[in-house]
């Protein structure tokens, strides 16, 4: 029986079971190469899930919806390795109870789809092992490598002309686990910190206040960049962001869910003498 | 008898045009992007998308526009309102569901009100369409009861020949006339058989929707609840819809001086209708999906006699959860009734 | 050009209840006041603004017989109307408008007219109050039923004496249970229940019912309880606004704009709407 078929039946008995009341999970798309998010309350909803290599979304977004978890039941999710970072980043900044999160795992090797063992987050012991292990695209890395030797004017040309297109439509917020925020600073208007409109100003606050307030917090799902629809390259920023933390921390966001947020800790034998 | 422009007359027909004292818009691709910017030649020119990524909405209803400038003093104001360019401008190489999407807004922009920022865009503006010869997955426009050789909101009509050689021309407004006269020299009366346009099946029935939507007692069902669950309330579809008009008006300045302008906004933006007093009336994904559907093709039906869609697929095409109208509509022309 | 405001001065400003300040505005140019008088009518609206903040939207509280001034009730409640309420005496501030449709009085003339208003909600009945009182002679009985959360809530204080006085007008001023002062006279109770004690006949009146959602709706049952029908009452409906001119695509009760085809509806047009949508 292969994974998905598995993982069906997975859902169906969790559900007929009345362990959850909700899994999360992926069904086909308008066309034979995409596949959507697709939400089943019942065994015969849960016949609609399919799982190949197609299935990329980090679908660890939707558990942060508002009112989704207040009555303390559980939801079944399909997660692959960054969507298990993702839930261990919200479990340690108190977003998720750990035991309100069934995982249906896996992981994408070589264009095949293979099971992960563990049914809540606490069993994924290897996680923190796999991300570092994990190496990123070698295309992402080259890219970061080529934007890092440009001068720092070129590198400032090469973003105002990327975020130039930025059209404010929030796409990679939305799709992003860790935009939990219930009122983004975007949209606080006592004072209104970071601009509305999409001129140079207005893009660069938008993409730089994001790219700071995910740094260390950020999964490396590529929901984001997957999900803009002028294409604009987030993974390089998140990429580079990351780099920066793992580099000057040796911290990799979402390994366990005791991890400390790495920049909004203070200890007193902080490394630095200031708090900033 | 037809006439013709050849492709290779094109570079000739673009110089006489900028010479006139016209800006040439056309499809071209930058920052990995599709979308209609101004062209110098014919080489420039990606002629052989199905559509642009980004429409020409943009050059209509841009995402930021100012609309006042103002000081500040308490016990005196001074402003000055800002007034969109007059630039005369060809929009070249138009699909006809982005061209539909011009005519479709006009009503709303000269409701009552008229909105000059769009207006005078709109008549220093030339459109010539381009009718398709191929369609992708995501293309409905036949669907909407438009189709890939609608002249609707072209000035001009460009049909291509099946020979490749270039288009088949066709005046279409008055506006369309005057430019075609300013290159009269450089198009042939000439028969040539046009490229026939691509089958684009109908995928869902537009008139059991609307009768779907106009029943009131549809307006709670769960239906809405159960479709726009994915939903994940970004501005995507909207902002990349050839019709969509939502706006919002922010100042932005200092404690001096500053600008008003009008924004891009979406409905399915959480705080869209969020009062200050705290209460929302569509305070979740699924009613503000449902405002979508029922404004575009119930609500604006009813007051401009003419749906809010032109069928050009791309809210499908880039939701980043593959959402969009199509699926929408589908499921309500196979509910049971 | 569309959306840009006209300039206005504060000529004085009131506070009428904690939080609750009332605006007089002035015409800085003579062409905008001879628009305004030339187009206003009561129940019409305004987006009253300061710029660098924005705008926010209220009802034009001054009648259709007063037209040199314009005035303005409203709630300290965000950043704009915090900003208002903390202006001074000859401070410029923005007008646009007067948006919307109005209250069809000449339809009320020789009907009995039934005022109902709950708190804050006066405002917008005021202006149609002061449009009759103004044409006294065209209108039958006039009675006006008022209350508010606490005697401070009341707004109009100074109005409300006047109108008490006048052997023209019948007044019943409530407050809530609970927030009634030692030296209190009128009634305590709740506006509706109030209203089905005084009994208005329904017969040749016309109601106009302004407040929140939740007094609208015990209201409306009262007043049908009372024999009214809903073509016969009129309110308005508010919604959160930008343009004011319907084409920001925010304010729509279902397919009705409240910026266009409202504020004012019967509140049978008000039921025929999407409650959900509300």
């Amino acid at each position: 029986m292969g994974i998905q078929e598995q993982y069906r039946n997975e859902a169906a008995s969790l559900l007929s079971s009345g362990e959850v009341k909700l899994v999360i999970g992926f069904g086909a798309g308008s066309t034979a190469d995409r596949r959507r998010p697709l939400f089943a309350c019942t065994a015969a909803e849960a016949e609609q899930f399919v799982l190949d290599s197609a299935c990329i979304a980090n679908l660890s977004a939707y558990l942060v919806t508002e009112g989704l978890l207040t009555d303390g039941k559980k939801v079944a999710v399909y997660l692959k390795p960054d969507g298990l970072r993702s839930i261990n980043i919200l479990i340690a900044e108190a977003q998720l109870k750990p035991e309100q999160v069934v995982i249906l795992g896996y992981a994408i090797e070589n264009g095949e789809v293979k099971p992960l063992t563990g049914r809540s987050i606490g069993d994924f012991t290897d996680l923190g092992d796999r991300i570092r292990a994990t190496t990123p695209p070698p295309a992402v890395v080259q890219e970061a490598e080529r934007i890092d030797a440009m001068s720092s004017d070129e590198r400032f040309a090469f973003w105002k002309e990327q975020f130039s297109k930025c059209i404010k439509c929030y796409a990679c917020r939305q799709v992003c686990p860790m935009c939990y925020c219930r009122r983004c600073i975007v949209d606080v208007n006592q004072p209104q910190w970071i601009s509305t409109s999409s001129h140079t100003l207005g893009n660069f606050e938008w993409n730089l206040v994001r790219a700071f307030h995910l740094a260390g917090r950020c999964a490396a799902c590529g929901a984001c960049d997957r999900a803009c629809p002028v294409n604009i390259p987030l993974r390089l920023i998140n990429y580079r962001m990351g780099k920066e933390v793992r580099d000057a921390f040796d911290y990799c966001a979402g390994e366990n869910s005791g991890q400390k947020p790495v920049l909004a800790s203070y200890s007193q034998d902080d490394s630095e003498t200031f708090i900033l | 008898m037809t006439r013709i422009l050849l492709k290779s007359r094109l570079d000739d027909c673009l110089a006489s045009w900028q010479s006139a004292g016209f800006s040439v818009l056309a499809p071209v691709q930058r920052h990995e992007m599709s979308t209609f910017g101004e062209v110098q030649k014919a080489s420039d020119i990606s002629l052989d998308l199905v559509l642009t990524e980004r429409t020409i909405k943009d050059h209509f209803f841009p995402q930021t526009e100012p609309l006042i400038r103002y000081k500040i003093g308490r016990q005196q104001i001074d402003s000055v309102t800002m007034t969109p360019p007059e630039r005369k401008r060809v929009f070249f190489g138009v699909r006809p569901c982005d061209a539909s999407g011009l005519a479709i807004d006009d009503p709303l922009f000269g409701w009552d009100y008229k909105d000059d920022y769009w207006f005078r865009r709109r008549e220093n503006s030339v459109i010539i369409t381009i009718a398709c010869t191929q369609a992708d997955d995501f293309c409905m426009c036949t669907s909407v009861k438009l189709s890939p050789d609608s002249t609707k909101g072209a000035d001009v009509m460009l049909r291509p020949l099946a020979n490749g050689s270039g288009w088949q021309v066709e005046t279409i407004s008055e506006r369309g006339k005057a430019l075609l006269d300013t290159v009269s020299s450089l198009i042939q009366e000439e028969s040539s058989e046009t490229a026939p346009p691509p089958e684009v099946a109908e995928k869902f029935d537009v008139g059991k929707v609307m009768e779907w939507l106009a029943d009131k007692k549809n307006f709670e069902s769960q239906f809405w609840k159960d479709i726009a669950l994915r939903c994940v309330g970004c501005g995507s579809c909207t902002f990349l819809c050839p019709t969509c008009h939502c706006f919002d008006i922010q100042d932005e300045g200092d404690t001096y001086q500053g600008i008003r302008r009008k924004n891009w906004d979406s409905c399915s933006f959480a705080l869209f209708t969020m009062h200050t007093s705290g209460h929302n009336p569509r305070n979740t994904q699924s009613t503000r999906w449902r405002q979508r559907i029922m404004h575009k093709f119930n609500y604006y039906q009813g007051k401009f006699g003419v749906n809010s869609c032109s069928g050009c697929g791309r809210c499908t095409r880039q939701c980043p959860v593959d959402m969009g109208i199509t699926e929408t509509l589908q499921a309500i022309t196979n509910l049971p009734r | 050009m569309i959306y840009s405001p006209f300039p206005m001065r504060v000529v004085s400003k009131r506070a009428e209840a904690p939080g609750v300040n009332t605006l007089k505005l002035e015409f800085v140019k003579q062409e905008d006041h001879e628009f305004f008088k030339a187009n206003f009518k009561t129940g019409m609206f305004g987006l009253y603004g300061i710029f660098g903040e924005g705008e926010s939207t209220f009802c034009v509280a001054s009648p259709e017989t007063r037209k040199d001034y314009i005035e303005c009730t409203f709630r300290q409640s965000g950043r704009v109307t915090s900003t208002l309420a903390n202006t001074d005496t000859g401070d410029i501030v923005t007008f646009r408008g007067p948006y919307g449709n109005r209250f069809p009085i000449e339809e009320f003339e020789g009907r009995n007219l039934l005022f109902i208003a709950g708190g804050i909600a006066l405002p917008p009945t005021r202006s149609v109050i002061w449009s009759c009182l103004d044409q006294r002679e065209k209108y039958r009985d006039v009675t006006i039923v008022y209350g508010a959360r606490t005697v401070a809530d009341l707004v109009y204080k100074h109005e409300l004496d006047e109108w008490k006085k006048r052997d023209d007008v019948r007044l019943v001023l409530t407050v809530d249970p609970g927030g009634e002062t030692p030296d209190w006279q009128d009634h305590v109770g709740f506006v509706p229940t109030v209203l089905e004690q005084a009994a208005p006949s329904p017969e040749n009146t016309i109601a106009v019912l302004c407040g929140p959602p939740i007094m609208i709706k015990f209201t409306l049952a009262a007043l049908q309880k009372l024999g009214f029908t809903p073509e016969n009452v009129y309110t308005t409906l508010e919604n959160r606004m930008k343009c004011g001119v319907g084409k920001c695509g925010r304010c729509n009760v279902g397919s009705v704009y409240i910026c266009k085809e409202g504020p004012v509806f019967t509140a049978a047009e008000v039921q025929a709407m999407p409650q959900a949508d509300l």
